[in-house]
């Protein structure tokens, strides 16, 4: 349990005394039938044949207010994508899975990349851009989900708390992100607690309050990747196809719409999903390849909305964020040592240096080509240019799923 | 003995001179045929190549061609797509020429019908798009008109024109194709006649109410002076 | 080009004339009842506030079978008293020919343009033949500021019902205002005045076998003045009473060829549009009164009713012209009772930037295209008329500010979708 206290612009939704799934469930039931809901998973066939699926599909079949879930399944076989069909059908609703590696899906990318629009390589954020076309194609659903599906600690309050902000129809929300404490014996989140928060924070001492900079500083967990929108914004949104998946989606959140409108939500006590080796020295694995596209996203939307950088800003960046980071481990330990947690600060100073040369990276890279990575075009975009392209996608997905 | 020789032997040696005859006929139109391969393999590669060069795929996304075939699930190129009907036709093509090669008399009767049939499929065919695009055509026209005008069945009415003007044309190219004309005939009768009878029920006997209090209505209006906004 | 139109009587009478100060044209097709008082007026003042300069009568006659030109040509002043005339007159000559080339408003301006020409006149104006209340000043109101201030092109503004002209208020008076940055208010208003070398420019333009001749006339004059860069002004008229439009004549037709002209236009002036920011008011002459107004009757369930039935019956068309989520709200609107249905004016402007790309894009036959407009123009006048009931003049102007000042911040949209 946690405290009421509202952090920065947006809304924090917490839990608050003895929330009852039950009660949340009867009300997005009702709530539902004029704000249908689709569930979007973006997955590995991998992940099928790990811990966290089967407890997934397990509570996901207990879920009575969803109208359609779209798994989006990459690196599958053709017998893989079966037998990742099989095993979603116990889940009664409407279940669609988009064959990523599937021909007709290939097709569609081809048809994409032929008319010049770039929607990336293989990834989170290409698969869940896809999905969302598929839902949007559909209008069925007026609110998306997505969470992943290597969590191993699943329960479906988790989905309920996360979709009711946007569902419930008194309540006038675009976006909810989800937050939650990741604590085994000892704490994990690391780029978040110890890159991006640090990160933000100095960057604001730099360059002064940014309303971009506060808006990303109230989310408390923002590279969470569980999040519920409207499905125009779905429409509307270009998302990164890097890991820069999360901030360039909170940062066309911000672009597009009021933080008014926008909230996070405590979904979970306690959260665990597969972790990333911290490689500190190859840039292209793991969490190097994470912290750079996560610093490349946040400077792009800064320098988007008139910030100036400059080698003499980066040098000071490099400096100021180690020494917010290492304040940050001695509050970290400070918190560790009450809880009774295992805290090893040689590894979070470790962890530390190397998303210092990350950051470094990062700016480098940004003063090169600050046009960087490309966003993936918008939907609307996209059916301006191949007015048919949503029809097609439809008939992809259900042909595949036949 | 001799006479008994020559019996067995004249018989064969007939097999024989006929096979020697029928040979070259055969090589020939295996030669045909392969160089009729050979050439619908080399003409598809450079069709390919300039379907390619003017971008084709890209144009048939954005004008709607595309869509169509994926809605017949088919999902291969529309370059590749056209690539491949041209080189199947080519093939039919030499494999007919090859047959008529072979100079057997039936074969030539069907290749010379296959030929003279052409026409007509490909008639039948212009047919079928012009007609689907008409049919389209004038479906919408009547939609618009008749929501414009505030009938509140439009889009029924709109559906059945269109599904009339469907079976006609479906009815004008069957017989384009000399297929069972006069059951084509009797059968597009029936459905039409069918169609346009029902629509002429469903009008009488639901718009009866709806018909006297339109003709009320204008009696009514020409006897007030009407003015409404200028729109213009 | 120029002499192949004019009728050999005509170009007779043109080299009897040989060159003149201000020519005023009037397009004329059965009007026998009412070109009477347009020709009294325009020649009392002429004679009034021009006498010392030679004026022209041009009437361009579309083929009248009612007298109309016998008509003109016997027409005079009866009674030159009674309108103040003091001044030596100067001579007043008066052509009235029929014209040559397809039938519509655009023909009868084109021989206008070439008598201008012909005559080398230095400021001209264009009136309706059905006007009735056109009075002696409006000659003035025309002509004086091409002829005394330079102007190339002056525009009409009327005093009309806050409920008329609703295709101007809604689609084409914003519209144009947004692209080319210039809040003429009356772009289509039918009475122009313009300048000699505005006249000799229009007829540069090869548009005299188009659309634009049939019925696009007044929006394409409007247009090419200001993106060409003319000297743009506007003159308060009072009010416009011509003779009722047939009430058969059929909106969507109309509204369609309206359209129609403005976006084809667009084509040809993309890139004077897309550099366009905001707008400017034009100068404005005249002295601008209250006019007393008939009570206008508006059927405002009728339209309600057909736009309900567009939502019904036109849906693909409108999915693929304004894609889902705008046709999500229109359905949304549609479903809300009629007390409560206010059509949003961001929607709105949408709704016209998208019909000018599609129209660009040659998604659908143009006419179905534009014709399926229709339901939602009428829902657009409904709310409007519902909005505006208990407001003033001046109120329901504002809200017509409102929806450009709309237009001009979303044109970003148009822009970044016009490829």
């Amino acid at each position: 349990m946690g405290d009421f206290y509202q952090t920065g612009v947006i809304t924090t939704l917490h839990s608050l005394g003895k929330p009852s799934l039950e009660r949340l469930e009867t009300e997005l039931r009702q709530f539902s039938s004029v704000r249908p809901v689709a569930l979007v998973l973006p997955a590995l066939y991998s992940e099928f044949e790990g811990p966290a699926m089967p407890k997934i599909v397990e509570e996901l079949a207990k879920v009575k207010y969803l109208k359609e879930i779209v798994l989006v399944l990459d690196k599958a076989s053709e017998k893989e994508f079966r037998k990742a069909k099989e095993f979603m059908s116990p889940i009664t609703c409407d279940v669609k899975i988009v064959h990523n590696d599937g021909k007709r899906i290939g097709e569609i990318y081809d048809t994409l990349t032929r008319n010049g629009l770039d929607v990336g390589q293989r990834g989170k954020g290409r698969s869940a851009w896809l999905a969302y076309g598929y839902v949007i194609g559909r209008g069925q659903s007026d609110v998306i989900a997505l969470h992943d599906c290597d969590i191993v600690t699943y329960s479906r309050e988790m989905l309920a708390r996360l979709c009711y902000p946007i569902v419930n129809p008194n309540l006038d929300y675009v976006f909810c992100k989800g937050f939650y404490s990741r604590v085994t014996d000892r704490l994990h989140g690391r780029v978040t607690r110890l890159m991006m928060t640090p990160l933000v924070r100095s960057v604001q001492q730099l360059i002064g309050p940014h309303r971009f900079l506060l808006f990303l500083d109230s989310f408390r967990y923002p590279l969470a990747g569980e999040f519920c929108m409207i499905t125009d914004m779905a429409r509307v949104n270009r998302i990164p196809w890097d890991w820069g998946l999360e901030v360039g989606s909170l940062a066309e959140v911000y672009r597009n719409y009021s933080p008014r409108r926008v909230c996070q939500v405590d979904i979970a006590m306690t959260y665990e999903h597969k972790h990333q080796a911290l490689s500190a020295e190859d840039p292209d694995k793991g969490l190097m390849k994470m912290t750079i596209d996560i610093c490349k996203s946040i400077f792009r939307t800064l320098a988007s909305e008139g910030t100036t950088f400059s080698d003499g800003f980066f040098k000071s960046l490099a400096v100021t964020y180690l020494r917010n980071a290492e304040d940050t481990i001695t509050k970290y330990e400070a918190d560790a040592a009450i809880n009774g947690l295992v805290f090893d600060r040689h590894e979070e100073a470790k962890a530390v240096e190397a998303f210092t040369r990350g950051i470094g990276m990062a700016a480098q890279a940004f003063m090169e080509n600050p046009m960087g990575t490309p966003l993936i075009p918008n939907w609307s975009r996209v059916t301006s240019a191949i007015p048919g392209i949503l029809d097609m996608l439809k008939k992809a997905v259900d042909e595949d799923n036949k | 003995m001799d006479d008994f020789l020559q019996l067995i032997l004249e018989p064969m040696k007939e097999v024989f001179s006929k096979f020697k005859e029928f040979t070259p006929n055969i090589l020939a139109a295996m030669t045909i045929l392969l160089v009729g391969i050979l050439v619908a393999r080399i003409m598809k590669a450079v069709l390919l190549r300039f379907l390619r060069a003017i971008k084709f795929d890209s144009w048939s996304d954005r004008m709607g061609l595309t869509v169509v075939m994926r809605k017949g699930d088919l999902w291969a190129k529309p370059s590749i797509a056209v690539g491949s009907i041209v080189f199947w036709l080519l093939l039919i093509v030499s494999l007919l020429t090859g047959l008529s090669a072979l100079k057997i008399h039936a074969i030539d009767n069907l290749v010379a019908l296959f030929f003279l049939y052409l026409p007509r499929a490909f008639s039948a065919v212009l047919i079928l798009v012009f007609g689907y695009i008409i049919a389209g055509f004038i479906g919408r026209a009547v939609l618009i008109r008749a929501v414009n005008s505030g009938y509140h069945y439009a889009k029924l009415l709109a559906e059945a024109v269109r599904l009339l003007l469907t079976v006609l044309i479906l009815a004008m190219a069957l017989e384009q194709l000399r297929v069972a004309p006069g059951i084509v005939v009797a059968a597009f009768s029936i459905i039409f006649g069918g169609i346009v009878l029902a629509l002429a029920v469903s009008f009488g006997v639901g718009g009866i109410d709806a018909a006297r209090r339109m003709i009320e209505k204008k009696e009514e209006e020409r006897g007030e002076d009407k003015k409404d906004i200028e729109h213009i | 080009m120029g002499s192949i139109t004019l009728r050999k009587e005509v170009q007779e009478q043109l080299e009897r004339i040989k060159t003149a100060d201000i020519l005023i044209g009037i397009p004329s097709y059965n009007n026998a009842r009412t070109i009477g008082h347009v020709v009294r007026a325009v020649h009392a003042g002429i004679a009034k506030y021009f006498p010392d300069k030679k004026a022209v009568l041009v009437n361009s006659d579309g083929g009248s079978i009612d007298g109309t030109i016998e008509l003109v040509n016997r027409t005079a002043i009866e009674d030159f008293q009674s309108i103040l005339l003091h001044h030596r007159i100067e001579p007043f000559f008066k052509i009235s020919t029929p014209y040559i080339g397809i039938p519509g408003k655009g023909s009868a301006f084109r021989s206008i343009f070439e008598i201008a020409a012909a005559l080398d006149v230095k400021a001209c104006a264009v009136v309706d033949s059905d006007l009735r209340s056109i009075t002696p000043e409006w000659v003035e109101l025309l002509v004086k500021p091409v002829i005394e201030n330079g102007f190339d092109y002056v525009a009409p503004l009327y005093h009309r019902h806050k409920y008329d002209g609703t295709i101007t208020n809604s689609i084409v008076y914003p519209l144009t205002r947004a692209l080319y940055g210039k809040s003429v208010r009356q772009p289509i208003g039918g009475d122009f005045g313009f300048s000699g070398s505005l006249a000799k420019f229009y007829l540069t333009k090869d548009v005299w076998n188009t659309d634009i001749a049939r019925y696009g006339i007044d929006i394409w004059m409007t247009t090419e003045a200001i993106a060409n860069n003319f000297k743009i002004a506007q003159s308060f008229l009072g009010a416009k009473i011509h003779d009722p439009k047939d009430p058969g004549s059929d909106l969507s037709a109309m509204l369609a060829q309206v359209t129609g002209s403005a976006f084809g236009l667009m084509e040809a002036y993309r890139d004077a549009w897309k550099q366009v920011k905001g707008s400017e008011a034009v100068p404005t002459f005249g002295f601008q009164y209250m006019v007393g107004l008939e009570h206008v009757k508006v059927d405002v369930n009728r339209m309600l009713t057909l736009f309900r039935e567009g939502v019904k019956g036109l849906r693909e068309i409108w999915l693929s012209v304004l894609g889902a989520g705008d046709l999500g709200e229109v359905e949304a609107l549609a479903n809300r009772p009629d007390r409560e249905f206010r059509f949003p004016l961001q929607l709105w402007t949408r709704i016209v930037y998208d019909y000018a790309l599609a129209y660009h894009k040659r998604r659908l036959p143009l006419e179905h295209l534009l014709k399926s407009l229709t339901p939602l123009y009428l829902g657009k006048t409904a709310s409007f008329v519902m909005e505006v009931e208990d407001m003033g003049q001046e109120e329901a102007e504002e809200e017509i500010e409102k929806l450009c000042r709309e237009f001009e911040q979303n044109k970003e949209h148009l822009i970044n979708n016009w490829t």
